[in-house]
């Protein structure tokens, strides 16, 4: 290897950039001769000498124009942002803005409904109205008294008058029997026969008659009633 | 194949580098404000130190340091991953300084500095002596660095540019090649044209000067 391709390649070896077989046959050549060896330290040192130079520290008055920089260019960037984010962005200046504004009222408003959710359940009770039932039975069957009778002057008097019985009594021989079934507004809405015939003077009551009506927990209901009347008193009439 | 430990080491820590990049990068699309301060804490000395290598200018390097951040905060959108992060920094910072040197010679040449004496310019950090060193060593080191550094600045920019990036900046052939957006032979023909050119420079700025020598006739003209 001759000195002009050694000189060459000095600064490739001093980079560790050659072959590990050219690498030492440069060395082997540097060793030997004293021009080229001469070269490669000077060579070295100089290289040394560059990469010992000081870095120059950055002015602090550039370092700050940097950072405003940046915070500018940041903020542009984000105003630049695609139409999503853009809207993101305004919706969370929205949310934000709302927040804020509501934050002053948010206290007196939660105390507001607590103090009404409060109030309505302290006065619930007192609004509602009381049921007296002291007194009155929880159930009462229709009692058989007639509230409209076109026959109230005669209905104590007259025996032959039908007269109405609690359905559990048994039938005599001698009566027609009706069960009557009574509405909540002490009318007949259903009645069957239980013995004898429909006499006239029970199609009047069935008609006609309003009657007291059973009541459940002081509630008007529907009840049973049996009305009775003679078969002679019946056939007399009819 | 064999493979070494600091080979292993050496990949792991090029992969971190480069997911570190990537999140950066992301950062600064989304205009996210971590990613701005990041980049600057990482970027903004060793800029302003690669520009002040190629400008030998404070007030330029500072221009031109500015200059860079801009173009990469406007441009992070068309950086594609090609090459690192650092290394396309370092490709706009030796394009700016190119400009900048162009301008300076077309329009600033004649110029002349009010502040001239480097001694006034300086402030205090730099004017208080290290007392761990001699004088005599603290004025030697001083000598020889502006001796480089003024050796520097007179050798040619092509030139320069290559040996800043592998001597000073301590870029690989690969990523001087990729900054300097030129072919690997030519990264290896500019670095030792630079050395010789360099080392030709300090030849002649470091020759020692002529002792100084009584001269018989002035003393005898003086007796």
């Amino acid at each position: 290897m001759s000195c002009e391709n050694v000189q060459e390649r000095i600064s490739l070896l001093l980079d560790r950039k050659l072959p590990a077989r050219e690498r030492e046959s440069m060395l082997a050549h540097i060793g030997a001769c004293r021009a080229c060896g001469t070269r490669f330290e000077m060579m070295q040192n100089q290289v040394a000498m560059v990469r010992g130079l000081d870095q120059p520290a950055i002015p602090p008055q550039l370092a700050a124009r940097l950072s405003v920089l940046a915070s500018h260019e940041c903020e542009r960037t984000l105003a630049r942002a695609s139409l999503l984010a853009r809207l993101q962005c305004w919706a969370a200046r929205v949310d934000l803005a709302f927040d804020n504004l509501m934050r002053p009222v948010a206290l007196p408003f939660t105390g507001g409904v607590l103090s009404t959710l409060l109030i309505f359940t302290l006065l619930v009770p007192s609004l509602s109205f009381s049921h007296d039932i002291r007194g009155r039975e929880f159930y009462t069957a229709p009692a058989g008294k007639m509230v409209t009778n076109p026959w109230d002057q005669v209905a104590d008097a007259d025996d032959d008058f039908p007269r109405i019985e609690t359905p559990t009594t048994a039938p005599s021989d001698y009566y027609n029997v009706v069960d009557m079934k009574i509405d909540e507004t002490g009318r007949v809405v259903d009645w069957s026969v239980v013995r004898g015939e429909l006499t006239p003077d029970m199609k009047s009551i069935i008609m006609l008659g309003r009657f007291q009506p059973a009541t459940e927990f002081g509630v008007p209901t529907q009840g049973t009633i049996r009305v009775v009347q003679s078969c002679a008193s019946a056939t007399v009439r009819g | 194949m064999a493979t070494s430990i600091l080979d292993l080491r050496s990949d792991r820590a090029s992969e971190g580098a480069a997911a570190d990049n990537l999140r950066l990068v992301e950062g600064l699309r989304t205009g996210a404000g971590w990613a701005y301060e990041e980049l600057i804490a990482l970027f903004q000395q060793p800029v302003y130190a690669l520009a002040m290598r190629l400008l030998d200018d404070p007030a330029e390097s500072s221009d031109v340091v500015q200059e860079v951040f801009l173009k990469v905060f406007r441009n992070i959108g068309n950086f594609h991953g090609k090459s690192t992060l650092r290394t396309w920094i370092y490709r706009i910072t030796v394009n700016e300084a190119h400009n900048a040197r162009r301008w300076f010679f077309r329009h600033r040449r004649r110029e002349v500095e009010l502040d001239s004496d480097p001694e006034e310019a300086r402030n205090w950090k730099e004017i208080i002596p290290d007392n761990g060193r001699t004088p005599y060593d603290v004025v030697l080191d001083s000598e020889q660095r502006a001796a480089i550094e003024a050796a520097l600045g007179r050798i040619s920019p092509i030139f320069r540019e290559a040996v800043v990036l592998r001597d000073i900046t301590d870029l690989s052939y690969e990523e001087i090649a990729a900054v300097l957006a030129v072919s690997l032979g030519t990264v290896k023909s500019r670095i030792l044209r630079g050395r010789e050119a360099l080392r030709e420079e300090l030849a002649g700025s470091l020759k020692p000067r002529p002792a100084l020598r009584l001269m018989p006739e002035t003393a005898e003209k003086m007796s």
